[in-house]
């Protein structure tokens, strides 16, 4: 094994973060731990973790929570990457921290193990899809109603493959069981959710923007 | 040490809720220490002086507060006039139209047009006043009711963030079977009962059914639901495919506990639900006849309804996986 992964947790529950703490394995160091906007900035400017495990809702700053970190912090530690940690069951929470830059998304439900996982994940470059994430990505898309849009723009849409993959994580398949599933490899798997979460971040497109405003009207 | 110096003995101008008319006389009787009456009469003289009575008690009607209603009654608890107001209304604008229409009989020209037009629209108010003035107070409740909602969902977000999370990881972290475990697991379950006691409606959509009734089975059984909504359907609570996940996911709870994936795909053509285990699986073959759960509650039911249901081994093997197909259109 190789050198532990460095983590900066940032929650605004000091038990949730020494839960959180005791509960990660060997493979994850954690080397400092922040409960607000500000310090969580600070925090990451400093110590430059190769991981930051990052609530959605925090206190502080101007009030944007886990996605004001990531804006922030992300140019002073570029190579940090960023997990969202989130109990919210809200579409543009928890989009609007991905297109802020996180590598993924997953619930504070989660075992010990599991985030352990998804943190090595992370830090080895991969997107970490949990299936609400996988959930919120095909409504954004309108893979669903058949409504896929009929655009020239390779952003806008995915692929059926990415589609597969999306609603296979969706049911609660690991990459290994989408792996099994699709007959390809996880190394594959790995490649389309990367590129759907590209897409998430980057797509500008109207319905997208259509349908985050719609959800908090709702 | 000087004492304070007490102050005199002044009530505070305010109106009491049960009055004749607005409550000012009362009101500025107590606050001056006067009687009642003459306070009426005072007004009553004034008001021949050109009317100054008359704009001096709407002034003071439209400024001085109501008191507050006590302790254990809402804060709009309705306020009594015992002169019926309305009807007040109605008749100071029939009285003074028919005086408006009176002088327009005695004048020409301008003027006569003029009173005409102030008596059209006295009548008008008269007649629509009492009717606006309800549409008025109704607007007012329903928006404070909304409010009310409003801010009880964001409490409960919030409980949901910060207590629901915490009283899950001390679960966690004391092992299943301790007390400390115990003790939290009562606290989660009454602190949920509270946050969504009286939430769901009679015939909710789909999505929200399967969402409260997860909540629900979590309660009872050591099981944990991720529901993942894709797409809107016109599905209802009420309805065969429903049922049909409810019994999946019951026997979920029941049989296979831990993570379970509830994943419903939905889109105007068709609705696709599916509940994932990573329990020990069960062959749907081996069930004895006489064990009528899955084969009438679920596979049964979707197939009366015109629907398809389909019970396989979950993904590598682990756990069981219904699916649920269901077209709405089709099946009419």
């Amino acid at each position: 094994m190789s050198d532990p992964v460095t983590v900066v947790v940032v929650d605004d529950h000091s038990i949730f973060r020494s839960g959180l703490r005791a509960d990660l394995d060997a493979a994850v160091q954690v080397v400092g731990e922040a409960g607000d906007v500000d310090s969580a900035v600070a925090a990451v400017a400093r110590l430059r973790p190769q991981v930051v495990l990052l609530d959605v809702h925090l206190p502080g700053g101007q009030g944007g929570g886990g996605a004001e970190v990531i804006r922030r912090a992300g140019p002073a530690s570029p190579d940090t990457r960023f997990l969202a940690l989130s109990v919210s069951d809200s579409a543009e929470d928890v989009v609007g921290v991905i297109r802020a830059g996180a590598r993924g998304y997953i619930t504070k439900g989660s075992s010990g193990a599991e985030v352990s996982q998804a943190v090595a994940t992370v830090a080895g470059g991969d997107a970490v899809f949990s299936p609400r994430l996988a959930g919120f990505v095909l409504d954004a898309f309108g893979t669903a109603a058949g409504e896929q849009a009929q655009t020239d723009h390779e952003l806008d849409r995915l692929s059926a493959r990415e589609r597969e993959v999306m609603r296979l994580i969706a049911r609660g398949f690991s990459y290994k069981e989408v792996a099994a599933e699709l007959y390809i490899s996880i190394k594959t798997v790995e490649t389309h959710v990367s590129a759907v979460l590209r897409k998430l971040q980057l797509s500008s497109r109207h319905e997208l923007t259509a349908w985050a405003l719609e959800r908090r009207l709702l | 040490m000087t004492s304070l110096p007490i102050p005199p003995q002044r009530l505070p101008l305010l109106r009491p809720r049960d009055c004749v008319v607005g409550g000012v006389s009362v009101a500025l009787a107590r606050h001056l220490g006067w009687s009642v009456d003459s306070v009426r009469w005072l007004f009553v003289i004034t008001s021949l002086l050109g009317g100054a009575g008359v704009l001096f008690y709407a002034w003071l009607w439209a400024t001085v507060p109501l008191e507050d209603a006590g302790p254990d009654a809402s804060p709009e608890a309705p306020v009594r006039h015992r002169v019926p107001l309305r009807w007040l209304g109605v008749g100071v604008c029939a009285v003074g139209a028919v005086a408006l229409l009176l002088a327009w009989d005695r004048t020409g020209g301008l003027l006569s047009g003029l009173l005409l037009a102030l008596a059209v629209a006295l009548v008008a108010v008269g007649v629509f006043g009492p009717w606006g003035i309800r549409l008025w107070h109704e607007l007012i409740a329903e928006r404070t009711k909304r409010v009310r909602e409003e801010e009880r969902a964001e409490m409960a977000a919030h409980l949901h963030d910060s207590v629901l999370q915490t009283l899950a990881l001390i679960q966690n972290r004391a092992g299943a079977s301790s007390e400390v475990a115990r003790i939290a697991r009562a606290q989660e379950r009454e602190l949920r009962q509270w946050l969504y006691s009286g939430v769901g409606t009679a015939d909710a959509d789909l999505a929200t059914d399967l969402k409260d009734y997860s909540a629900a089975l979590e309660l009872d059984y050591a099981v944990r639901f991720d529901v993942v909504v894709v797409g809107q359907s016109a599905e209802r609570s009420s309805g065969e495919l429903a049922a049909a996940s409810r019994e999946a996911m019951l026997n979920a709870a029941r049989h296979a506990g831990g993570e379970v994936s509830v994943y419903v795909e939905a889109s105007q053509a068709a609705v696709d639900v599916f509940v994932r285990d990573r329990g020990p699986g069960f062959d749907p073959q081996a069930v004895p006849e006489d064990r009528l759960g899955v084969r009438e509650s679920i596979i049964g039911r979707m197939r009366r309804a015109g629907g398809t249901a389909v019970v396989r081994p979950g993904a590598g093997g682990t756990g069981t996986e219904v699916q649920l197909h269901f077209e709405p259109g089709r099946a009419e």
